[in-house]
Protein backbone atom coordinates (compact mmCIF):
# COMPACT_ATOMS: atom_id res chain seq x y z
CA UNK A 1 0.00 0.00 0.00
CA UNK A 2 2.68 2.09 0.49
CA UNK A 3 4.82 2.02 -2.63
CA UNK A 4 1.28 2.22 -4.26
CA UNK A 5 0.79 5.77 -2.82
CA UNK A 6 4.51 7.07 -3.55
CA UNK A 7 4.13 6.00 -6.87
CA UNK A 8 0.51 7.62 -6.88
CA UNK A 9 1.49 10.88 -5.44
CA UNK A 10 4.14 12.10 -8.22
CA UNK A 11 1.39 10.84 -10.86
CA UNK A 12 -1.50 13.54 -8.84
CA UNK A 13 1.21 16.27 -8.39
CA UNK A 14 2.01 16.39 -11.69
CA UNK A 15 -1.73 16.37 -12.88
CA UNK A 16 -2.17 19.31 -10.39
CA UNK A 17 0.51 21.32 -11.50
CA UNK A 18 -0.73 20.88 -14.81
CA UNK A 19 -4.19 21.97 -14.35
CA UNK A 20 -5.14 23.64 -10.66
CA UNK A 21 -1.84 25.91 -10.31
CA UNK A 22 -2.15 26.81 -13.53
CA UNK A 23 -5.04 28.65 -12.42
CA UNK A 24 -3.56 29.87 -9.29
CA UNK A 25 -0.77 30.93 -10.27
CA UNK A 26 1.90 33.04 -8.41
CA UNK A 27 2.82 35.71 -10.60
CA UNK A 28 3.13 33.21 -13.77
CA UNK A 29 4.94 30.67 -12.01
CA UNK A 30 3.86 27.29 -10.34
CA UNK A 31 5.12 25.05 -7.65
CA UNK A 32 6.74 21.76 -8.07
CA UNK A 33 4.80 19.63 -5.81
CA UNK A 34 6.85 16.59 -7.60
CA UNK A 35 9.80 18.20 -6.16
CA UNK A 36 8.43 19.01 -2.40
CA UNK A 37 7.82 15.31 -2.82
CA UNK A 38 11.03 14.27 -3.78
CA UNK A 39 12.22 16.21 -0.91
CA UNK A 40 10.51 14.92 2.17
CA UNK A 41 10.89 11.36 1.01
CA UNK A 42 14.75 11.83 0.99
CA UNK A 43 14.62 14.02 4.27
CA UNK A 44 12.89 10.71 5.70
CA UNK A 45 14.60 8.08 4.26
CA UNK A 46 18.11 8.54 3.44
CA UNK A 47 20.06 9.35 0.88
CA UNK A 48 20.14 5.92 -1.29
CA UNK A 49 16.25 5.48 -1.26
CA UNK A 50 16.10 9.36 -2.14
CA UNK A 51 17.92 9.43 -5.11
CA UNK A 52 16.00 6.63 -6.59
CA UNK A 53 12.68 8.12 -5.48
CA UNK A 54 14.19 11.43 -7.34
CA UNK A 55 15.47 9.78 -9.97
CA UNK A 56 11.86 8.00 -10.92
CA UNK A 57 9.91 10.87 -10.09
CA UNK A 58 12.27 13.45 -12.49
CA UNK A 59 11.63 10.71 -15.05
CA UNK A 60 7.66 10.34 -14.74
CA UNK A 61 8.18 14.27 -15.11
CA UNK A 62 10.29 13.93 -17.94
CA UNK A 63 8.04 11.67 -19.81
CA UNK A 64 5.10 13.64 -19.39
CA UNK A 65 6.71 16.52 -20.89
CA UNK A 66 8.60 14.61 -23.23
CA UNK A 67 11.73 16.71 -24.30
CA UNK A 68 15.24 16.29 -23.13
CA UNK A 69 14.42 13.40 -21.20
CA UNK A 70 16.18 12.40 -18.28
CA UNK A 71 17.12 16.47 -17.27
CA UNK A 72 14.90 16.69 -14.46
CA UNK A 73 15.35 13.11 -13.57
CA UNK A 74 19.03 13.92 -13.07
CA UNK A 75 18.64 17.43 -11.62
CA UNK A 76 16.40 15.92 -8.90
CA UNK A 77 18.60 12.33 -8.17
CA UNK A 78 20.83 14.48 -7.03
CA UNK A 79 18.83 17.18 -5.52
CA UNK A 80 17.54 13.93 -3.17
CA UNK A 81 20.81 12.68 -2.84
CA UNK A 82 21.98 16.03 -1.01
CA UNK A 83 18.99 16.31 0.91
CA UNK A 84 19.09 12.61 2.02
CA UNK A 85 22.74 13.35 3.32
CA UNK A 86 20.91 15.33 6.23
CA UNK A 87 18.40 12.41 6.83
CA UNK A 88 20.75 11.37 10.26
CA UNK A 89 21.48 14.92 11.22
CA UNK A 90 18.43 16.73 11.56
CA UNK A 91 15.59 16.64 13.74
CA UNK A 92 13.01 15.86 11.33
CA UNK A 93 9.82 16.36 13.76
CA UNK A 94 10.08 20.15 13.24
CA UNK A 95 8.60 21.35 10.28
CA UNK A 96 10.97 24.45 9.85
CA UNK A 97 13.86 21.31 9.03
CA UNK A 98 11.49 20.31 6.21
CA UNK A 99 10.71 23.82 4.82
CA UNK A 100 14.65 24.70 4.90
CA UNK A 101 14.85 21.47 3.25
CA UNK A 102 12.75 22.70 0.43
CA UNK A 103 13.93 25.64 -0.09
CA UNK A 104 17.56 24.13 -0.32
CA UNK A 105 16.31 21.89 -2.59
CA UNK A 106 14.48 23.99 -4.60
CA UNK A 107 17.30 26.22 -5.08
CA UNK A 108 19.68 23.28 -5.62
CA UNK A 109 16.74 21.67 -8.25
CA UNK A 110 16.46 25.18 -9.93
CA UNK A 111 19.98 25.74 -10.21
CA UNK A 112 21.50 21.73 -11.78
CA UNK A 113 17.71 22.39 -14.15
CA UNK A 114 19.79 25.97 -15.26
CA UNK A 115 23.32 24.12 -15.85
CA UNK A 116 22.16 21.81 -17.50
CA UNK A 117 19.90 23.32 -20.27
CA UNK A 118 22.80 25.42 -20.97
CA UNK A 119 24.49 22.59 -22.32
CA UNK A 120 21.88 20.86 -23.57
CA UNK A 121 19.35 23.06 -24.96
CA UNK A 122 20.60 24.07 -29.07
CA UNK A 123 18.81 27.37 -28.29
CA UNK A 124 18.54 28.78 -24.56
CA UNK A 125 17.13 32.41 -24.48
CA UNK A 126 18.05 33.43 -21.24
CA UNK A 127 17.39 37.09 -18.96
CA UNK A 128 16.50 37.87 -15.52
CA UNK A 129 13.03 36.17 -15.58
CA UNK A 130 14.30 32.87 -15.40
CA UNK A 131 15.54 33.96 -11.74
CA UNK A 132 12.44 35.98 -11.16
CA UNK A 133 10.17 32.58 -11.74
CA UNK A 134 12.91 30.68 -9.52
CA UNK A 135 12.59 32.95 -6.74
CA UNK A 136 8.04 32.85 -7.37
CA UNK A 137 8.32 28.86 -7.10
CA UNK A 138 10.62 29.04 -4.49
CA UNK A 139 8.21 30.83 -2.59
CA UNK A 140 5.00 28.70 -3.87
CA UNK A 141 6.99 25.55 -2.75
CA UNK A 142 7.50 27.08 0.63
CA UNK A 143 3.56 27.65 1.19
CA UNK A 144 2.50 24.73 0.10
CA UNK A 145 5.52 22.61 1.93
CA UNK A 146 3.86 23.37 5.27
CA UNK A 147 0.39 21.45 4.92
CA UNK A 148 2.23 19.11 3.07
CA UNK A 149 4.81 18.15 5.50
CA UNK A 150 2.90 18.10 8.53
CA UNK A 151 0.60 15.67 6.39
CA UNK A 152 3.68 13.65 4.86
CA UNK A 153 5.66 13.34 8.22
CA UNK A 154 1.91 12.41 10.24
CA UNK A 155 1.53 9.45 7.63
CA UNK A 156 5.45 8.52 7.74
CA UNK A 157 5.33 7.96 11.12
CA UNK A 158 2.38 6.72 12.27
CA UNK A 159 -0.52 6.54 8.81
CA UNK A 160 -0.49 5.05 5.29
CA UNK A 161 3.13 6.18 4.20
CA UNK A 162 4.74 4.28 7.60
CA UNK A 163 7.16 1.72 7.11
CA UNK A 164 6.45 -1.72 7.69
CA UNK A 165 7.80 -2.97 10.85
CA UNK A 166 8.25 0.23 12.23
CA UNK A 167 5.08 0.37 14.47
CA UNK B 1 41.77 6.39 -2.08
CA UNK B 2 39.79 4.59 -5.06
CA UNK B 3 37.97 2.43 -2.60
CA UNK B 4 35.08 3.61 -4.21
CA UNK B 5 35.52 1.69 -7.56
CA UNK B 6 34.38 -1.30 -5.90
CA UNK B 7 31.37 -0.31 -4.85
CA UNK B 8 28.32 -1.73 -6.54
CA UNK B 9 26.32 1.93 -5.92
CA UNK B 10 29.01 3.69 -7.43
CA UNK B 11 28.78 2.24 -10.68
CA UNK B 12 24.91 2.09 -10.77
CA UNK B 13 24.65 6.08 -10.38
CA UNK B 14 27.61 6.71 -12.59
CA UNK B 15 26.05 4.56 -15.30
CA UNK B 16 22.17 5.92 -14.79
CA UNK B 17 23.63 9.33 -14.89
CA UNK B 18 25.38 8.48 -18.32
CA UNK B 19 22.58 6.63 -19.61
CA UNK B 20 19.80 9.54 -18.78
CA UNK B 21 22.44 12.51 -20.43
CA UNK B 22 22.72 10.23 -23.40
CA UNK B 23 18.47 9.90 -23.59
CA UNK B 24 18.79 13.49 -22.75
CA UNK B 25 20.43 14.36 -25.92
CA UNK B 26 18.49 11.84 -27.81
CA UNK B 27 14.88 13.30 -27.07
CA UNK B 28 15.27 16.48 -28.37
CA UNK B 29 12.32 19.08 -29.35
CA UNK B 30 12.46 17.89 -33.03
CA UNK B 31 11.06 15.09 -32.69
CA UNK B 32 8.49 13.59 -34.47
CA UNK B 33 7.72 10.63 -32.72
CA UNK B 34 6.90 10.14 -29.02
CA UNK B 35 7.68 6.86 -27.51
CA UNK B 36 5.08 4.13 -26.06
CA UNK B 37 5.58 4.97 -22.61
CA UNK B 38 4.98 8.45 -23.04
CA UNK B 39 2.12 8.16 -25.44
CA UNK B 40 0.35 6.12 -22.73
CA UNK B 41 1.17 8.87 -19.68
CA UNK B 42 -0.61 11.42 -21.70
CA UNK B 43 -3.46 9.53 -22.62
CA UNK B 44 -4.03 8.50 -19.46
CA UNK B 45 -3.74 11.98 -18.27
CA UNK B 46 -5.79 13.60 -20.92
CA UNK B 47 -9.13 12.43 -19.67
CA UNK B 48 -8.33 13.54 -16.79
CA UNK B 49 -7.33 16.91 -17.55
CA UNK B 50 -10.44 17.29 -19.52
CA UNK B 51 -12.40 16.93 -16.90
CA UNK B 52 -10.96 19.72 -14.83
CA UNK B 53 -11.29 21.66 -17.70
CA UNK B 54 -15.20 21.00 -18.05
CA UNK B 55 -15.36 21.25 -14.17
CA UNK B 56 -13.52 24.82 -14.40
CA UNK B 57 -16.06 25.84 -17.01
CA UNK B 58 -18.94 24.20 -15.23
CA UNK B 59 -18.03 26.06 -12.19
CA UNK B 60 -17.71 29.33 -13.68
CA UNK B 61 -21.08 29.37 -15.63
CA UNK B 62 -22.44 28.67 -12.06
CA UNK B 63 -20.98 31.43 -10.56
CA UNK B 64 -20.90 33.87 -12.92
CA UNK B 65 -25.06 32.92 -13.81
CA UNK B 66 -25.36 33.29 -9.88
CA UNK B 67 -24.05 36.60 -9.45
CA UNK B 68 -24.98 38.09 -12.67
CA UNK B 69 -28.45 36.88 -12.86
CA UNK B 70 -30.83 40.06 -14.07
CA UNK B 71 -27.60 41.53 -15.60
CA UNK B 72 -27.48 37.97 -17.94
CA UNK B 73 -30.80 38.43 -18.53
CA UNK B 74 -31.05 42.14 -19.90
CA UNK B 75 -27.74 40.89 -21.86
CA UNK B 76 -29.78 38.35 -23.35
CA UNK B 77 -32.38 40.66 -24.57
CA UNK B 78 -29.59 43.35 -25.81
CA UNK B 79 -27.71 40.36 -27.97
CA UNK B 80 -30.42 39.56 -29.48
CA UNK B 81 -31.66 43.27 -30.64
CA UNK B 82 -28.09 43.23 -31.69
CA UNK B 83 -28.12 39.61 -33.25
CA UNK B 84 -30.97 40.33 -35.47
CA UNK B 85 -28.94 43.80 -36.72
CA UNK B 86 -25.78 41.60 -37.46
CA UNK B 87 -27.93 39.12 -39.53
CA UNK B 88 -29.17 42.01 -41.88
CA UNK B 89 -25.36 43.22 -41.65
CA UNK B 90 -24.28 39.76 -42.71
CA UNK B 91 -26.63 39.18 -45.74
CA UNK B 92 -25.34 42.77 -46.80
CA UNK B 93 -21.39 41.41 -46.02
CA UNK B 94 -22.16 38.16 -48.05
CA UNK B 95 -23.13 40.55 -50.98
CA UNK B 96 -20.36 42.39 -50.41
CA UNK B 97 -17.91 39.04 -50.11
CA UNK B 98 -19.55 37.57 -53.32
CA UNK B 99 -17.96 40.99 -54.88
CA UNK B 100 -14.83 40.83 -53.82
CA UNK B 101 -14.66 36.71 -55.00
CA UNK B 102 -15.38 37.90 -58.50
CA UNK B 103 -12.81 40.59 -57.88
CA UNK B 104 -10.32 38.29 -56.57
CA UNK B 105 -10.94 35.75 -59.86
CA UNK B 106 -10.74 38.73 -61.95
CA UNK B 107 -7.10 39.22 -60.47
CA UNK B 108 -6.75 35.44 -61.02
CA UNK B 109 -6.73 34.88 -57.18
CA UNK B 110 -8.56 31.64 -57.03
CA UNK B 111 -9.38 31.40 -53.46
CA UNK B 112 -10.17 33.67 -50.85
CA UNK B 113 -8.06 34.32 -48.08
CA UNK B 114 -9.75 32.72 -45.49
CA UNK B 115 -9.60 28.86 -47.30
CA UNK B 116 -5.83 29.34 -47.04
CA UNK B 117 -6.52 27.10 -44.23
CA UNK B 118 -7.31 23.79 -43.58
CA UNK B 119 -8.27 24.34 -39.51
CA UNK B 120 -8.49 21.77 -36.33
CA UNK B 121 -10.25 23.96 -33.52
CA UNK B 122 -9.01 22.23 -29.84
CA UNK B 123 -9.70 23.31 -26.29
CA UNK B 124 -6.65 23.66 -24.51
CA UNK B 125 -6.82 21.17 -21.23
CA UNK B 126 -3.74 21.33 -19.06
CA UNK B 127 -0.29 23.45 -19.31
CA UNK B 128 3.59 22.90 -18.63
CA UNK B 129 3.65 21.29 -15.35
CA UNK B 130 6.69 23.31 -14.46
CA UNK B 131 7.94 26.96 -14.76
CA UNK B 132 11.00 25.89 -17.51
CA UNK B 133 9.25 25.24 -20.81
CA UNK B 134 6.16 27.12 -22.12
CA UNK B 135 3.63 24.58 -23.42
CA UNK B 136 0.32 23.77 -23.64
CA UNK B 137 -1.75 20.69 -24.06
CA UNK B 138 -4.69 20.38 -26.10
CA UNK B 139 -7.43 17.94 -26.64
CA UNK B 140 -6.75 17.16 -29.76
CA UNK B 141 -4.57 14.39 -31.08
CA UNK B 142 -3.52 11.91 -33.96
CA UNK B 143 -6.86 10.75 -34.08
CA UNK B 144 -8.29 13.83 -35.41
CA UNK B 145 -5.29 14.12 -37.71
CA UNK B 146 -2.84 16.09 -35.65
CA UNK B 147 0.87 15.75 -36.11
CA UNK B 148 4.00 17.12 -34.75
CA UNK B 149 4.78 20.32 -36.64
CA UNK B 150 1.72 21.79 -37.45
CA UNK B 151 1.31 25.71 -37.07
CA UNK B 152 -1.11 26.84 -33.92
CA UNK B 153 -2.81 29.96 -34.14
CA UNK B 154 -5.89 31.51 -32.67
CA UNK B 155 -7.94 34.74 -33.89
CA UNK B 156 -5.28 37.12 -31.96
CA UNK B 157 -2.19 35.62 -33.84
CA UNK B 158 0.64 32.74 -33.58
CA UNK B 159 0.66 30.80 -30.61
CA UNK B 160 3.28 27.84 -31.23
CA UNK B 161 3.44 24.93 -33.23
CA UNK B 162 2.81 21.02 -32.15
CA UNK B 163 5.74 19.32 -30.94
CA UNK B 164 4.47 15.45 -30.22
CA UNK B 165 1.14 13.77 -30.16
CA UNK B 166 -0.52 10.82 -28.62
CA UNK B 167 -3.79 9.47 -29.36
CA UNK B 168 -6.54 12.13 -27.84
CA UNK B 169 -4.01 15.19 -27.08
CA UNK B 170 -1.11 17.04 -28.56
CA UNK B 171 1.57 19.10 -27.23
CA UNK B 172 2.16 22.78 -28.21
CA UNK B 173 5.55 24.97 -27.83
CA UNK B 174 4.21 28.42 -27.24
CA UNK B 175 6.47 31.29 -29.46
CA UNK B 176 6.90 32.28 -26.26
CA UNK B 177 9.26 29.17 -25.06
CA UNK B 178 13.04 30.11 -24.70
CA UNK B 179 13.77 27.52 -27.85
CA UNK B 180 11.43 28.86 -29.74
CA UNK B 181 12.34 31.08 -32.84
CA UNK B 182 10.02 32.43 -35.32
CA UNK B 183 10.84 34.30 -39.32
CA UNK B 184 9.51 36.92 -38.95
CA UNK B 185 8.71 40.55 -41.42
CA UNK B 186 7.60 44.04 -40.22
CA UNK B 187 3.85 43.98 -41.99
CA UNK B 188 3.81 47.77 -43.02
CA UNK B 189 7.07 48.35 -44.92
CA UNK B 190 7.79 44.18 -45.66
CA UNK B 191 11.20 45.40 -45.85
CA UNK B 192 12.72 44.67 -42.53
CA UNK B 193 13.07 40.42 -41.86
CA UNK B 194 14.30 39.00 -38.88
CA UNK B 195 13.78 36.07 -36.16
CA UNK B 196 11.51 36.76 -33.28
CA UNK B 197 12.27 34.27 -30.71
CA UNK B 198 11.00 33.23 -27.14
CA UNK B 199 12.50 34.34 -23.80
CA UNK B 200 10.61 32.43 -21.64
CA UNK B 201 8.24 35.06 -20.42
CA UNK B 202 4.54 34.96 -21.48
CA UNK B 203 4.62 38.77 -21.70
CA UNK B 204 7.56 39.35 -24.03
CA UNK B 205 9.24 37.98 -27.59
CA UNK B 206 12.44 39.72 -28.78
CA UNK B 207 13.19 39.93 -32.62
CA UNK B 208 16.66 39.67 -33.57
CA UNK B 209 18.76 40.18 -36.51
CA UNK B 210 17.63 43.34 -37.85
CA UNK B 211 19.48 45.05 -40.42
CA UNK B 212 20.99 48.09 -38.88
CA UNK B 213 19.69 50.57 -41.74
CA UNK B 214 16.03 49.42 -40.80
CA UNK B 215 13.37 51.96 -40.35
CA UNK B 216 11.73 49.87 -37.33
CA UNK B 217 8.85 52.11 -35.60
CA UNK B 218 7.70 51.61 -32.39
CA UNK B 219 3.82 49.62 -32.40
CA UNK B 220 5.07 48.32 -35.79
CA UNK B 221 3.08 45.17 -36.25
CA UNK B 222 4.99 41.86 -36.86
CA UNK B 223 3.89 38.92 -38.70
CA UNK B 224 5.58 35.47 -39.89
CA UNK B 225 7.73 35.73 -42.80
CA UNK B 226 6.89 32.89 -44.32
CA UNK B 227 10.59 31.57 -44.83
CA UNK B 228 10.10 28.33 -43.13
CA UNK B 229 8.27 25.81 -43.82
CA UNK B 230 6.84 25.82 -40.72
CA UNK B 231 4.95 28.79 -40.52
CA UNK B 232 2.40 30.15 -43.22
CA UNK B 233 3.22 33.85 -43.77
CA UNK B 234 1.19 36.67 -42.57
CA UNK B 235 0.21 35.23 -39.22
CA UNK B 236 0.55 38.08 -36.82
CA UNK B 237 3.27 37.44 -33.77
CA UNK B 238 2.77 41.33 -31.99
CA UNK B 239 3.98 44.69 -31.98
CA UNK B 240 7.17 46.13 -31.85
CA UNK B 241 7.33 48.11 -27.79
CA UNK B 242 11.51 48.88 -27.85
CA UNK B 243 14.48 48.50 -30.67
CA UNK B 244 18.07 48.69 -29.35
CA UNK B 245 21.27 48.71 -31.43
CA UNK B 246 22.92 45.35 -30.71
CA UNK B 247 26.90 46.21 -29.31
CA UNK B 248 28.36 45.11 -32.35
CA UNK B 249 26.62 47.72 -34.40
CA UNK B 250 25.55 46.13 -37.80
CA UNK B 251 22.09 44.76 -36.27
CA UNK B 252 19.55 45.85 -34.13
CA UNK B 253 16.81 44.14 -31.83
CA UNK B 254 13.62 45.13 -30.86
CA UNK B 255 11.29 43.77 -27.49
CA UNK B 256 7.96 42.26 -29.10
CA UNK B 257 4.77 42.57 -27.39
CA UNK B 258 2.91 39.44 -28.36
CA UNK B 259 -0.41 39.43 -29.81
CA UNK B 260 -1.77 36.65 -28.18
CA UNK B 261 -2.94 36.65 -24.35
CA UNK B 262 -1.26 33.43 -23.12
CA UNK B 263 -2.42 33.92 -19.73
CA UNK B 264 -5.82 33.78 -21.45
CA UNK B 265 -5.68 30.90 -23.89
CA UNK B 266 -8.41 28.72 -23.92
CA UNK B 267 -9.23 27.92 -27.42
CA UNK B 268 -6.43 26.86 -30.45
CA UNK B 269 -6.42 26.69 -34.12
CA UNK B 270 -3.99 23.94 -35.60
CA UNK B 271 -3.28 24.23 -39.19
CA UNK B 272 -3.57 21.23 -40.40
CA UNK B 273 -2.77 21.84 -43.96
CA UNK B 274 -2.09 25.33 -45.29
CA UNK B 275 -1.67 26.54 -49.29
CA UNK B 276 0.50 29.75 -50.02
CA UNK B 277 -1.26 32.57 -52.17
CA UNK B 278 0.72 33.15 -54.60
CA UNK B 279 1.20 36.64 -56.49
CA UNK B 280 0.06 35.17 -59.57
CA UNK B 281 -2.22 33.53 -58.14
CA UNK B 282 -0.95 29.75 -58.06
CA UNK B 283 -1.14 28.10 -55.23
CA UNK B 284 1.62 25.59 -53.55
CA UNK B 285 1.21 22.98 -50.71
Amino acid sequence: MRYLILALLPFLALFLQSTIFRTFNINGAIPDMVLVLVVFYALLNGDRKGTMYGVMCGLLEDLYIGRFIGINSISKGITAYVIGRLQGNVFKENIIVGIIGVIGGTLLNSGLLFILSLTSFEVFNLDHSIFIDMVYQGIYNTLIAIPMYVWYYRSSSRGLLREVGER
Amino acid sequence: MFNFLQKKSFWTILITALLLLVIMKLSSSNRQEITVLEKLLRDSYSPLQTGVDKLKIGINQISVGMAHKKEIEEQMVALETKNNLLSLENQQLRENKAEVERLRSLLAYKQAQQDQYDLEAARVIARSPNNWYKIITIDKGAENGIAGGMPVINPDGLVGRVVSVSTNSAQILLITDREMAVGAILQETRETRGIVEGMGDSGTLRMINIPYYSQVRVGENVVSSGLSETYPPGIHIGSIQVVTKESNGLVLSATVSPAVDFNQLEEVLVIKKYRQVEANGNKGA
